[in-house]
């Protein structure tokens, strides 16, 4: 089965022969989706860490009025760059990572379906990652015009613009590849008797995402290009003095950005449907009304790009088409969110460190939901686009929402991943160390929005001193907390509190946890028989056909 | 290759071009922006809304120097008929007499004022401060949208730069 499930290309390198390789070269050179779903997962923590501190950065300008520490320059491309390098280095690889690790074990696939691409995939996320780091120090500095690069600044800016533009072109690439590889995997490679219909939530989240991205990366990547060729190649598309017009990019950038924020919330979604029923030791509720908001969020994401563009001088019909199709969003969103508690209602439920980031997630990204709803409010929207209010929400959904899910999939996998058991008081300090430093930063921005500081400055009047103080000191704690969780992880991979058993939530049921733990490097090269997977569907109560 | 395998392929092919489609389809919203903005009338910037029978503004150009610096400004479109509609170009020659790098900002005002609202800076060399080099001799250019309709009293104004140390 591995050496059928082939790379389209390089047919002619041995693949076996990489298969014991040790030390760098098995990372180098690795095609096991295991060993890639970890360089995803690290390289992605690696990237969190450096936007990280990127956001400290920030924030320590920021404790008080006046410039501190950076001058105005170099405060924008802090802002700037933690903003690409949290969306597209820390974020987006950790799900594509997650999938990777986990969309053949739990669909009973012996690999993804192109082990060779998958490769590929990952490694050109180092030397764009190198790209954006190497912009920093090129005359003119890194691009600091914001993550999403409008002109006239981005058409004006140095040399570091163009690192960045080779920067997304990379990313995007390795997006689109990733992408390829995950649908694939779920469209083909299914174990016979996992019907679409059956497959866990995660992988249905994973697959609308992929197919998500597939449609939406060319563009930014077209975008990128016309930014490009208008800086240096005369070309007009966006420059006003040659007959192009600045707002198209602004149409063209959010035709991919808006999905592109779906795309990291949607495998969100996947995970949080997968810990809940563990820990509720109940079936999700409503599983194929999940599937269909899954689908509608993805489709409707196609119809409301110009919700950030309000401020331009849409006309009113197009604000109001715009702001009713975005509140039609929140139907779908709705529709999970009360499955969700749906499925915790009347259950038996226990609350390990999983849990209690599964939980934090729906309180809290519904908090960024309700946000975005009154963003999506047009004649509001233009009073608090630009402000710290934005900050707020897009922070409740990304960090709360996109974040938070990924802790609580490290801690549901980690056993699996590693072999042992993580440290639970360390994980619930971790949670609620999170918790509460996370609502002190970025509850604060909502007020500070209101009352119209603007994003993106360095410095500010001196009525926002108190909550900007307080946002600042809520980062650092926050920042700190985390050096908790990458020392459980790594305690927990050196031998944590005890070996794991194949299945350490008894609330479990999906193909995954049929495996050893730790996951050999070898799993399902025969697929589970029949039997095997009609258990774990009937404890979904998923045995009966929906098609 | 066994089934699997060629089912892989062929699902790859097929979302490899539709990532190519996608790429090409960002191009294709060029054009068609411009279709619709031209359909829903948002296009307030095109020359041929400007016809020979449109109104037209006497516009003229004036150009002042701090005084004690060592810059000369010279306006090479010194009157332009500025057509409801239509969009106005005009350029001007900045030189550094100096031996020294100078940065310097270009002050607009218009006279009268409201000409302000009926002539709009699409691009203007006063948006940035700008930096010449030691005797350096540079060509920049202000490019204005004219408005749809002109009152008709209106008939000359004057847009005018002082350039000042920055
Ligand atoms: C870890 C804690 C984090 C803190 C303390 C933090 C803080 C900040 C701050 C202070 C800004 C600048 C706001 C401004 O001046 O406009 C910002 C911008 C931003 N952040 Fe975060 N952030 C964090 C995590 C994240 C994460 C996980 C994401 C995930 C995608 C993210 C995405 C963004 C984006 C997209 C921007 C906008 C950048 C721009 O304006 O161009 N942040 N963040
Ligand atoms: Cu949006």
């Amino acid at each position: 089965m591995t050496a059928s499930t082939e790379t389209l290309h390089l047919q002619h390198a041995d693949h076996q022969a990489h298969a014991g390789a040790e030390g760098w070269r098995r990372w180098l050179c690795a095609t096991n989706h295991k060993d890639i779903g970890t360089l995803y997962l690290w390289f992605s923590f690696t990237m969190f860490v450096l936007g990280g501190v990127m956001a400290l950065g920030i924030r320590a300008e920021l404790f008080k009025p006046g410039l501190q520490f950076w001058q105005p320059e170099l405060f924008n491309q802090l802002t700037t760059l933690h903003g690409i390098i949290m969306v597209f280095g820390a974020i987006m690889p950790a799900f594509t990572g997650l999938a990777n690790w986990m969309l053949p074990l739990m669909l009973g696939a012996p690999d993804m379906a192109f082990a060779r691409m998958n490769n590929w995939s990952f490694w050109l996320l180092p030397p764009a990652a190198a790209l954006l780091v190497i912009s920093l120090f090129v005359p003119g500095g890194a691009p600091a015009g914001g993550w999403t690069l409008y002109p006239p600044l981005s058409i004006q800016a140095g040399m570091g613009m163009d690192l960045a533009i080779f920067a997304i072109h990379l990313l995007g690439l390795s997006s689109i590849m990733g992408s390829i590889n995950i649908v694939t995997t779920v469209l083909n490679m299914r174990a016979p008797g996992m019907t679409l219909l059956k497959m866990p939530m995660f992988a249905w989240t994973s697959l609308v995402t992929a197919y998500l991205l597939i449609a939406v990366a060319p563009v930014l990547a077209g975008a990128v290009t016309m930014l490009l060729t208008d800086r240096h190649f005369g070309t007009n598309f966006f420059k006003a003095a040659g007959g192009g017009d600045p707002v198209l990019f602004q149409h063209i950038f959010w035709f991919f950005g808006h999905p592109e924020v779906y795309i990291m919330a949607l495998p969100a979604f996947g995970i949080v449907s997968q810990i809940l029923p563990t820990f509720s030791r109940k079936p999700l509720f409503g599983y194929v009304s999940m599937v269909y908001a899954v689908c509608s969020i993805a489709i409707l994401s196609f119809m409301v790009w110009a919700h950030h563009m309000f401020a331009v001088g849409l006309p009113a019909t197009a604000q109001l088409f715009f702001m009713f199709m975005t509140m039609l969003i929140a139907v779908p969103t709705g529709v999970k969110v009360f499955n969700w508690i749906a499925t915790m209602w009347e259950g038996e439920m226990s609350f390990e460190t999983p849990m209690l980031f599964a939980i934090g997630f729906v309180c809290l990204f519904t908090v960024g939901g309700f946000s975005g709803l009154v963003l999506s409010i047009a004649p509001i929207d233009i009073q608090m686009t630009d402000t710290y209010y934005v900050v707020a929400h897009f922070h409740y959904v990304l960090v709360a929402g996109a974040l938070f899910s990924l802790f609580g999939a490290t801690y549901y996998w980690l056993p699996k991943w590693s072999g042992y058991m993580y440290n639970e008081r360390l994980g619930k300090l971790h949670f609620w160390w999170s918790m509460i430093w996370f609502n002190v930063t970025f509850f604060p921005m909502h007020f500070l929005g209101l009352a119209g500081m603007p994003r993106r400055i360095p410095d500010y009047p001196l009525q926002f001193t108190d909550f900007n103080s307080v946002a600042s000191i809520g980062a650092f704690c926050f920042g700190l907390g985390q050096l908790l969780f990458l020392y459980n992880v790594i305690s927990t991979i050196r031998g944590g509190v005890g070996k794991a058993p194949a299945k350490p939530w008894e609330g479990a049921h999906t193909l995954e946890w049929e495996v050893a733990s730790p996951a050999p490097h070898h799993t399902w090269e025969s697929p589970p028989d029949e039997a095997l997977v009609k258990k774990g569907l009937r404890a979904q109560s998923l045995e009966h056909d929906h098609e | 290759m066994n089934a699997v395998a060629q089912g892989n392929r062929r699902i790859a092919i097929r979302l490899g071009l539709v990532a190519a489609l996608m790429f090409s389809f960002g191009y294709v919203l060029v054009p068609f922006y411009d279709v619709l903005c031209k359909a829903l009338g948002l296009d307030q910037a095109r020359p041929e809304f400007a016809t020979a029978t449109a109104t037209a503004l006497r516009l003229e150009f004036d150009t002042n120097v701090a005084a004690g610096l060592p810059v000369t400004i010279e306006t090479l479109d010194r009157v332009v008929a500025a057509k409801a509609g239509g969009i106005v170009k005009a350029r001007f020659r900045i030189a550094n007499t100096s031996g020294e790098a100078l940065t310097i900002r270009a002050i607009p005002s218009f006279a009268p004022v409201r000409a302000a609202g009926l002539l709009q800076k699409l691009e203007c060399f006063c948006f940035d401060a700008l930096k010449l080099a030691a005797h350096e001799t540079r060509d920049v250019t202000v490019v204005l949208v004219v408005a749809q309709t002109l009152p008709e009293e209106l008939g000359a104004a004057t847009l005018s730069y002082t350039l000042q140390p920055a």
